[in-house]
C-alpha cells in the first residue's frame, strides 16, 4: 500500500521533471515521436521508396508506427532507467528508501507517456482511413504487458550495474540503436534474405513488433511460438534484474 | 521494561577502495560471487546499542569519528558490512543538509516528497501542510526551488517535516548548528516537548549544552569504535577532558628535574597514592598532600593549584600566601598538607597540581599533577559554583 503510494508519486515526480521549463509540457511526448516518424516517413517513403511487402499491405506509416512506438518506449525505458540510481546519488545517501522505485519511476514513465501517445497516433491513423482495427487495441495493450517486464528486468539489471561500471550508459545507447535495427521495425521479415531471416527471432523484440503489426493492421500471422517465448524471457530477465538489483542493492552507497 | 527501537549488535561497516575503475569492476565481481572485501577501511565497527522507547542519546565524538555513520546505519541509508541493525517503529532523520531535498523543485514540492517517503498519503499531508509551513517560518520562499534557500531555511524545512511527522524515534545530524538562535530555541522546544510525550531522540551533536539539555545519555564514538556509554554528563565530561588532554600534551613540554634543590617525592590526593586520576563527587571534600625533599635542607614554599584538564587555571594558592609553614620532618624531608572542604569545582575533568619553590619564593623548581574528575549533575556554566542567591522582588526569600 505504502509503497504504492510511493512509486506513483515517484512516477508523477518524473513525468513533471521530463517536461518542466518546457513551453509545451506534456505536448513534447506527442510532438517528439511525431516529428520522429515524420522524418522516418519522409527518408524511407520519399527517398527509399520502401514498400510494405505482400499484396493488400498497409501503407508504410500505419507498418512504420506501430513498432515504432512501442519501440520508442520500450528504449526510453532502459536509456533512461539506466543513470536512475547514480543520478538520484543525493537521495540515496541520505533517504531509507525502496530503491528500486527509483528505476521504476523512468520505466514506467516512459511506457506511460509513449503508450498514450501510441493510442493517440492509433486514433488519429484510424480517423484518417489507414486501416487500424481499433477493436484489437485493447489485445495489443496486453502485449505491453510482458514487454514491460522485460524492460523493467533490464532497466533493474543496468541501473545496478552502472553504478559500479559508469562507462555503461555509453555502450547502451549504441546497443539500443543495433537492436533497433535488428528488429523488424522498418522493414518486414521478408524484406530479409532467407538465411538472415532466422536471426530476427534471437532479438526478443522481434516479437511485439510482428504481433503489433498482426492485430492491429491484421498483417502477418500472429507469431504464436514466439508469445511463450516472450512471457518466458521477460519473466526470465525480470527475475535476473531483481536478483542481482537486491544483491548491489546495499552497496550502492558504497560506490556512488 | 519499555519496548526497543533499536537493536544494533556488533554493527559495523567497511568502505571499499573505489579510487580507480578497475576497483570498481573488481568490486562487482567480489559482490556478485558474494566474497568479502579484504582491504576496506572499517568507519565504524563493532558497535553494540540498545535504544528503548523513551529513551534521549547524545552520539559524540571529534570529526571523522563514525557518529553519521553510524547514524546512516540506524536509519537503513547504509547497510552494515558486519552484524546486525534492527529497527521497529517509524523513524525520522535529519541526516545532513537538506536530507534528500531536490534541488530544483520547490520546498512545497519537497515537503511533498519527503511526506511521500514517510509514508503519507496526499490527504493526510494536506490537512498539515499548513502546520509544516508554519514551523519552517520562511515565508514565501516555500514556493521557490530549494536551490534559492539558505543552508538555514533547509534545515527549517527539514526539521518543519519531521516536526509534524512526529516519528517513534527522532534522528538528527548537527542540524542544530545550522540554524539561527530562534530556530534552535523552537527546535529545542519542540524536542522537549516531543521527549516529554514519550518520544526517542539521537542526536549528533558538536554542543555539549545541546547533549546535556536534551539527552540523558550519551555515546561517544572515537575512531569508530565505542569509547564509552553511559550518563551524558559523566560521558561529555570525559570526552571534553579528552579533547583538553589531547590539545594540552601537544603543547606540554617534559619538565627539566635533573638535581634539583627542591623535590616533591609524593602527592596523594583524598588517601589515593599513586598517579591515577581520583574521582570525587561534587561538592565534596578534596585533601592534597605532599612530601618534599629539600637538597640543603632549606624550607621550601609549597604551593597547590587546580586547573581545568586544558590548563586554565582554576584556583591557586601557596603556604607563602597564607603565610603557613611546611611541617619538618627530618633534616631533608618536608610534608605540607591542603584540604578544600565542600569543593565548588562544577562536575568535569581537572588537574591538581603542586609546585615548589625556594625559601624566596623567587625560583619554581619541580611540579607534579594529578587528574582528577568531579562527579556530578549540574547544568551551571563555567568551572566553580559561586556563592550566591536570588533575590525576590521583596527582599525577603533569598537563600
Amino acid at each position: 500500500m505504502n509503497k504504492l503510494a510511493l512509486a506513483t508519486h515517484f512516477i508523477r515526480r518524473e513525468l513533471k521533471e521530463r517536461y518542466r521549463g518546457s513551453f509545451t509540457g506534456f505536448g513534447w511526448a506527442l510532438l517528439q515521436p511525431l516529428l520522429q516518424l515524420a522524418i522516418y516517413a519522409f527518408v524511407f517513403v520519399q527517398i527509399f521508396k520502401a514498400r510494405v511487402p505482400g499484396a493488400g499491405a498497409p501503407g508504410y506509416v500505419p507498418f512504420l508506427v506501430v513498432a515504432m512506438w512501442p519501440w520508442i518506449a520500450f528504449s526510453e525505458a532502459i536509456f533512461r532507467s539506466t543513470t536512475a540510481i547514480q543520478d538520484n546519488a543525493a537521495l540515496i545517501g541520505k533517504v531509507a528508501l525502496p530503491r528500486a522505485l527509483l528505476v521504476l519511476a523512468p520505466c514506467a514513465a516512459s511506457f506511460f507517456l509513449h503508450g498514450v501517445g501510441f493510442l493517440a497516433i492509433l486514433t488519429v491513423l484510424s480517423i484518417s482511413g489507414h486501416g487500424i482495427e481499433m477493436i484489437k487495441v485493447p489485445l495489443a495493450l496486453l502485449l505491453y504487458v510482458p514487454m514491460f517486464a522485460y524492460a523493467f528486468g533490464i532497466c533493474l539489471t543496468l541501473a545496478a550495474l552502472q553504478v559500479f561500471v559508469r562507462d555503461l550508459v555509453q555502450i547502451i545507447g549504441q546497443l539500443l540503436t543495433l537492436m533497433m535495427f535488428a528488429a523488424p521495425i522498418f522493414y518486414d521479415r521478408t524484406n530479409l534474405p532467407e538465411r538472415f531471416q532466422v536471426l530476427l527471432d534471437l532479438n526478443p523484440f522481434t516479437f511485439y513488433v510482428e504481433g503489433m503489426r498482426n492485430l492491429l493492421l491484421g498483417y502477418g500471422e500472429f507469431p504464436w511460438h514466439g508469445l511463450l517465448i516472450a512471457i518466458l524471457v521477460a519473466g526470465l530477465t525480470l527475475a535476473f534484474g531483481l536478483w542481482l538489483f537486491r544483491r548491489l542493492d546495499p552497496h550502492f552507497e558504497d560506490f556512488l | 521494561m519499555s519496548q526497543v527501537l533499536v537493536k544494533a549488535a556488533g554493527v559495523g561497516k567497511a568502505y571499499p577502495k573505489a579510487y580507480l575503475s578497475g576497483d570498481r569492476l573488481r568490486a562487482l565481481a567480489r559482490l556478485l560471487v558474494g566474497r568479502r572485501d579484504a582491504d576496506a577501511q572499517y568507519v565504524v565497527k563493532d558497535i553494540d546499542l540498545c535504544v528503548r522507547r523513551g529513551e534521549s542519546i547524545a552520539v559524540i565524538g571529534q570529526n571523522g569519528a563514525g557518529k553519521s555513520t553510524l547514524l546512516k546505519l540506524i536509519t537503513g541509508v547504509l547497510t552494515p558490512t558486519s552484524g546486525q541493525v534492527e529497527v521497529s517503529g517509524s523513524v525520522g532523520a535529519l541526516l545532513e543538509l537538506g536530507a534528500g531535498f531536490h534541488p530544483e523543485y520547490s520546498g512545497r514540492d519537497n515537503v511533498e516528497m519527503a511526506a511521500a517517503l514517510h509514508g503519507l498519503s496526499h490527504d493526510e499531508l494536506a490537512a498539515r501542510m499548513q502546520q509544516i509551513i508554519e514551523f519552517a517560518d520562511i515565508g514565501a520562499y516555500i514556493d521557490e526551488p530549494v536551490k534559492h534557500y539558505s543552508s538555514g531555511m533547509v534545515v527549517r524545512l527539514g526539521f518543519a517535516i519531521i516536526a509534524s511527522l512526529k516519528p517513534d524515534l527522532l534522528i538528527t545530524d548537527e542540524v542544530l548548528a545550522v540554524g539561527d538562535e530562534s530556530f534552535q530555541k523552537k527546535c529545542i522546544r519542540w524536542m522537549e516537548e516531543y521527549l516529554k510525550e514519550g518520544g526517542t531522540l539521537l542526536l549528533v551533536t558538536h554542543s555539549m549544552y545541546h547533549a546535556q539539555k536534551l539527552c540523558r545519555h550519551a555515546l561517544w564514538l572515537d575512531h569508530g569504535a565505542l569509547m564509552q556509554f553511559g550518563d551524558v554528563f559523566e560521558v561529555s565530561q570525559a570526552y571534553l577532558a579528552w579533547h583538553e588532554r589531547k590539545q594540552a600534551a601537544s603543547e606540554q613540554r617534559a619538565p627539566d628535574r635533573s638535581g634539583i634543590e627542591f623535590e616533591i617525592t609524593d602527592l596523594v590526593v583524598n588517601d589515593c597514592p599513586g598517579n591515577q586520576a581520583v574521582v570525587i563527587d561534587f561538592g565534596g571534600k578534596l585533601v592534597m598532600s605532599s612530601r618534599i625533599r629539600s637538597r640543603e635542607g632549606r624550607l621550601p614554599i609549597a604551593m597547590f593549584g587546580i586547573v581545568r584538564a586544558d590548563g586554565t587555571p582554576v584556583y591557586g594558592v601557596s603556604t607563602e600566601m597564607d603565610e603557613v609553614g611546611v611541617q619538618r620532618l627530618s633534616d631533608h624531608d618536608f610534608r605540607v598538607e591542603i584540604e578544600f572542604a565542600g569543593l565548588s569545582l562544577l562536575p568535569g575533568s581537572y588537574q591538581v597540581r603542586i609546585h615548589t619553590m625556594d625559601t624566596e619564593g623567587l625560583r619554581l623548581f619541580d611540579t607534579l599533577e594529578r587528574g582528577l574528575t568531579v562527579r556530578g549533575e549540574s547544568r551551571e556554566f563555567g568551572l566553580v559554583r559561586l556563592p550566591h542567591r536570588w533575590n525576590q522582588s521583596s527582599g525577603d526569600h533569598g537563600g
